[in-house]
């Protein structure tokens, strides 16, 4: 029956709502007509009109309160009351346009400040494929020992695609390559970023082309067949200006003809964070853009090198799969013993892939999160504690208010919709600040080549999230005053208005906010110093090799379509014809600089005479390929043995350079010149240890000291090396007779990424530690500036309770320096305890940093004594002024004020 | 002659419901009705009757329309709903149940 009689009350209540005057008068004319028959009735019963009215009006007496029992009836006072509410805190807080512009500035800058950390959190972690129903597409990774993510080879992936049913799918795609592009076959070929790709890639993802079509799954099958590529859009619109004719056109990979078949769809622009491809190719078209003519990718079973994902068939756990793709590892493991020893596979999820152990980024966006949020809680408890105070101010509102019927929850809500308008206020200012902070974070460039962008944006989520913080910290900070104030004793509220009992328990809320401020403050500041500290100190431990009067620049010959004979030709042309040339003092090879941007190549070996561990057969260790010229060029010294010759060709032994740290882990009694490690395993080519050089900084300025091998170019010859130029003077000055020489040996031949070596170094040392550092310490700043305005406004608010007392006490014989001594006690005491909590808290913290960010350990003691003493001599400022305005206070004031 | 201020709230909602069952009127016609059909035993007072009225149109038993009535002038005319149809069949129904019962205690021989 219910549902039924709803048809009726749903638009009565609905009208009510929106049209509440109507409905009134509506009942007004109703009460009007009966009151006007009942006249009628009267006077034709015999009575005068005026006895006829008046009788008429005693019978029907008691309406008004007839009508606002029917008013309430109508049970839409929720809303109605709430707008009322609304209305009336905007006025009162428009009476306080001093104190509303405190709070709201304060909520804006907490709010504020978790924006950033919560765009790079959703950025890192949490944002999804932008595919359909990215819930279940799920990554498959092989694991090692040394690795939980391992890719796979393209054999096994063929495997696991044909031999696994949990899914709807199976894709792959290899790491971003460059690519060697030009629209016309005449055009001098530019790198671009290309991504080779499974035929079914977008199928399975269920990524719609804008223009053309992706690619079919025959197009995949035979190796070296269809040239065709799909291009990002991205790409699309800067290179082709968006133009749809370009399906169909025939372009140059590589110096290979590829025909462009279609264009991905604005809302995919790639399945990575940071990287969205240019274009795609497929797999099988994988030998136009190998690197290493030795290996064969296509039919290598240990070239793993793949990402796969994949789509789980809908009613089909993750487990389930699991179990399936371990089981086709252990079979892997069977058939293939010697590639697949102790290699399993593992179902990971979106958020398992985001947030894996081997990447820094995510941790810093966690704590970066949890800071702000610290800071957040910082600006909550002062606009609680602020709250507290006014509401003191407007107990004998409340009061009478209380008296005259309304119920506690009533005003309770009154006051909450107060706090919240506050918050809106001041979640609105926080989105505005955080749009701010981003667009600044967004002029952050990486100088690179590749399309790496910084996917930091504002998106609807973020706005979500940030509205319910202030909705929460409207609650957290209006609470307890709301409580408080309703708590009320009618009559001594209606009484004077501050009398106050000097009982302890009252102020033990707000003194613990400001005990909760200080300390955290505290924390924060001590964050962004330690952080400073620690990338400083990282950083002046030097990097080990020499950053000054290095030019280095980058050649592909592969994107002129050179072989390997003409690639070793060009570079031994090169290195003679640069040496030879004025201002230059030495020049060498490497495929990779060290604190470069790209990841080192990976070297699997087994140290001969070396005890292997039970579980293990072969170790691995990052590596460059380098030529005889390149410790000289980037000055790392060789300790023992010697560096490259060039007699070090393919047809001697094969010889290794390792570092110190590689060398004393194997053979840390003996030298390691003169020992030998075989490759891939034990029976691979034996290799011998000719030098030993200095460990250096590799992948990062504050990493721990890592083992590294160097193999010779002439023995492992690359077609991708960079030139490292030393010069005796300005390194960009060489730029000019390098192009004529490399002009001289091909002029198709471009010169990519040409810059100075300080240019890099600066990227990774400055910029990017510096903006973290500028960002936490912009929280500890803040911080510190709500908890001294915190820290002000309780003492200033203890002093306008105790005026009384105070004259009463000056009255008495105290004399100002008494009562100086009196308040600021008070003040001390409260920042003494922060200070002792937030050193505690500090400590703890700097545990945390340690080990997620820094190779270091223990305590910095210097940054406690900045700290400290600072925040201690802000603070006691901070209380002593209006200590120091109780101590004059003229005693007949204060005697006479309320 | 019983005061109309006996009549139990859900007794008044009862007879208001059966007055519009008749045909759809305004308050004035209700109170008037009722009072002629009983021979002036049930008068209700305004002050029960609107708010009486308010909350059955609030409940959904019975809907209002804007009409002119005798004398041309605007009136509220209420009529009942199906729901109210049959929670006054209900209530009618409970009415009988009830009055039977008490009839019956009331009548018993005293000994």
């Amino acid at each position: 029956m219910r549902p039924r009689h709803w048809l009726y009350t749903i638009p009565l209540r609905l009208r009510s709502l929106l049209r509440s005057r109507r409905v009134d008068q509506e009942l007004n004319e109703e009460l009007q007509f009966h009151l006007e028959r009942k006249i009628e009735e009267g006077i034709a019963g015999g009575l005068t009109p005026d006895e006829a009215r008046y009788a008429a009006l005693r019978a029907m007496d008691g309406l008004e309160q007839r009508k606002e029992e029917m008013r309430t009836m109508r049970q839409v006072r929720w809303l109605t009351d709430f707008v009322a509410d609304v209305h009336y805190a905007i006025r009162s807080l428009r009476r306080a346009p001093g104190l509303t512009a405190f709070v709201v500035i304060t909520i804006a800058l907490g709010i504020g400040m978790t924006t950033s950390p919560f765009c790079m959190l959703d950025a890192l972690i949490f944002r999804p494929y932008p595919v359909p129903r990215p819930g279940n597409v799920v990554t498959l990774v092989s694991t090692s020992r040394d690795n939980a993510f391992g890719g796979f080879s393209y054999r096994e992936y063929l495997d696991i695609r044909d031999h696994t049913k949990s899914y709807d799918g199976v894709v792959a795609s290899t790491i971003l390559a460059s690519v060697g592009f030009s629209a016309d076959p005449g055009a001098a070929p530019r790198v671009r970023a290309g991504m080779l790709v499974s035929g079914n890639y977008f199928r399975v993802l269920g990524v719609e082309p804008q223009a053309g079509r992706g690619f079919r799954d025959e197009e995949d099958t035979v190796p070296g067949r269809d040239a065709v590529m799909v291009l990002g859009p991205g790409f699309w619109k800067h290179e082709f200006g968006g133009d749809p004719s370009v399906v169909g056109r025939v372009v140059r990979l590589n110096g290979t003809d590829f025909t462009v078949i279609g264009v991905a769809p604005e809302s995919f622009p790639g399945m990575q964070i940071f990287v969205r491809p240019d274009f795609y190719m497929p797999l099988a078209m994988a030998h136009m853009f190998a690197t290493d003519p030795q290996k064969n990718f296509l039919e290598d079973r240990d070239d793993r090198e793949l990402g796969v994902k994949a789509r789980l068939k809908p009613g089909t756990s993750r487990q389930k799969a699991q179990d399936e793709l371990a089981a086709l590892a252990r079979d892997f493991e069977r058939e293939y013993p010697g590639l697949n020893r102790d290699r399993g596979a593992a179902v990971r999820t979106q958020f398992e892939m985001r947030t894996r152990d081997n990447d820094a980024n995510w941790k810093f966006g966690v704590i970066f999160t949890g800071l702000s949020l610290a800071v957040l809680l910082v600006a909550c408890t002062n606009v609680a504690g602020l709250l507290l105070a006014r509401a003191r101010t407007r107990t004998r509102e409340i009061a009478v208010r209380l008296a005259l019927g309304a119920g506690r929850f009533r005003l309770i809500r009154m006051l909450l919709t107060e706090s919240l308008v506050l918050a809106c206020l001041g979640g609105l200012g926080g989105i505005a600040i955080g749009y701010a902070s981003i667009s600044f974070l967004s002029t952050f460039r990486i100088p690179t080549e590749l399309p790496i962008t910084f996917p930091f944006r504002v998106d609807n989520r973020i706005l979500a999230a940030s509205l319910a913080l202030s909705a929460l910290s409207a609650l957290f900070c209006g609470l307890a005053p709301a409580l408080q104030s309703t708590r009320a004793d009618l009559v001594r509220g209606l009484k004077a208005a501050d009398a106050d009992v000097p009982g302890r328990k009252r102020l033990w809320g707000r003194n613990a906010l400001v005990v909760a401020q200080v300390s955290m403050s505290l924390m924060l500041l001590a964050a962004a110093f330690l952080m400073f500290r620690g990338f400083h100190q990282s950083v002046g431990e030097g990097t080990g090799f020499a950053k000054d009067h290095l030019l280095m620049t980058r050649f592909d010959p592969r994107l002129v379509q050179y072989d390997a004979d003409r690639t070793r030709q060009f570079y031994r042309l090169l290195a003679e014809r640069v040496r030879a040339t004025p201002g230059v003092r030495s020049a060498g090879f490497t495929e990779n600089p060290p604190l470069g941007l790209d990841v080192f190549g990976v070297v699997t070996f087994v140290p001969d005479g070396f005890q292997m561990p039970r579980d293990r057969d072969s170790f691995t260790s990052a590596m460059d390929t380098v030529d005889e010229g390149f410790f000289e060029t980037m000055e790392i010294p060789i300790l023992r043995g010697r560096g490259f010759l060039a007699s070090d060709t393919a047809e001697v032994p094969r010889v290794a350079v390792v570092n110190e740290r590689f060398a004393k882990r194997y053979w840390p009694d003996t030298d390691a010149v003169g020992k030998r490690f075989r490759l891939d395993s034990a029976t691979g080519a034996p290799v011998e240890i000719v030098g030993v050089a200095r460990t250096v900084k590799y992948r990062q300025p504050t990493e721990r000291p890592t083992e590294f091998v160097y193999l010779p170019l002439s023995q492992h010859p690359l077609a991708r090396m960079v030139l490292m130029l030393r010069t005796s003077g300005d390194p960009l000055q060489l730029v000019q007779p390098v192009k004529e020489i490399v002009r001289s040996l091909d002029p198709n031949l471009p010169m990519l990424e040409t810059r100075t070596y300080e240019d890099l170094y600066r990227y990774h040392t400055v910029e990017g530690p510096r903006v973290a550092v500028e960002l936490v310490g912009t929280l500890g700043a803040v911080g510190l500036l709500l908890a001294i305005a915190g820290l002000y406004g309780v003492i200033a608010y203890n002093v306008s309770r105790r005026t009384r007392e105070i004259g009463i006490r000056m009255a008495l014989g105290a004399r100002p320096p008494d009562i100086l001594r009196m308040v600021l006690g008070k003040g001390l005491a409260l920042v003494g305890i922060g200070t002792a909590i937030g050193l505690a808290m500090g400590f703890a913290l700097e545990q945390v940093m340690n080990s997620v960010l820094f190779n270091a350990g223990g305590v910095d003691v210097l940054v406690y004594l900045i700290v400290v003493p600072s925040m201690g001599l802000v603070t006691v400022l901070a209380a002593y002024v209006p200590a120091r305005r109780a101590s004059r206070i003229e005693p007949t004031q204060a005697l006479r004020c309320e | 002659m019983s005061k109309p201020s006996d009549l139990v709230q859900g007794t008044l909602d009862l007879l208001l419901l059966k007055m519009l069952a008749l045909e759809p009127m305004n308050g004035w016609a209700i109170s008037q009705r009722l009072k002629a059909i009983s021979s002036e035993v049930l008068q209700v007072s305004d002050g029960s009757l609107y708010p009486a009225l308010h909350k059955l149109e609030q409940e959904g038993w019975i809907t209002a329309e804007w009409k002119p009535s005798e004398n041309n002038r605007r009136a509220k005319f209420y009529s009942l709903t199906r729901p109210g149809r049959r929670h006054l069949e209900k209530e009618a129904a409970n009415w009988s149940r009830l009055s039977a019962a008490i009839s019956h205690v009331v009548r018993l021989e005293e000994a």
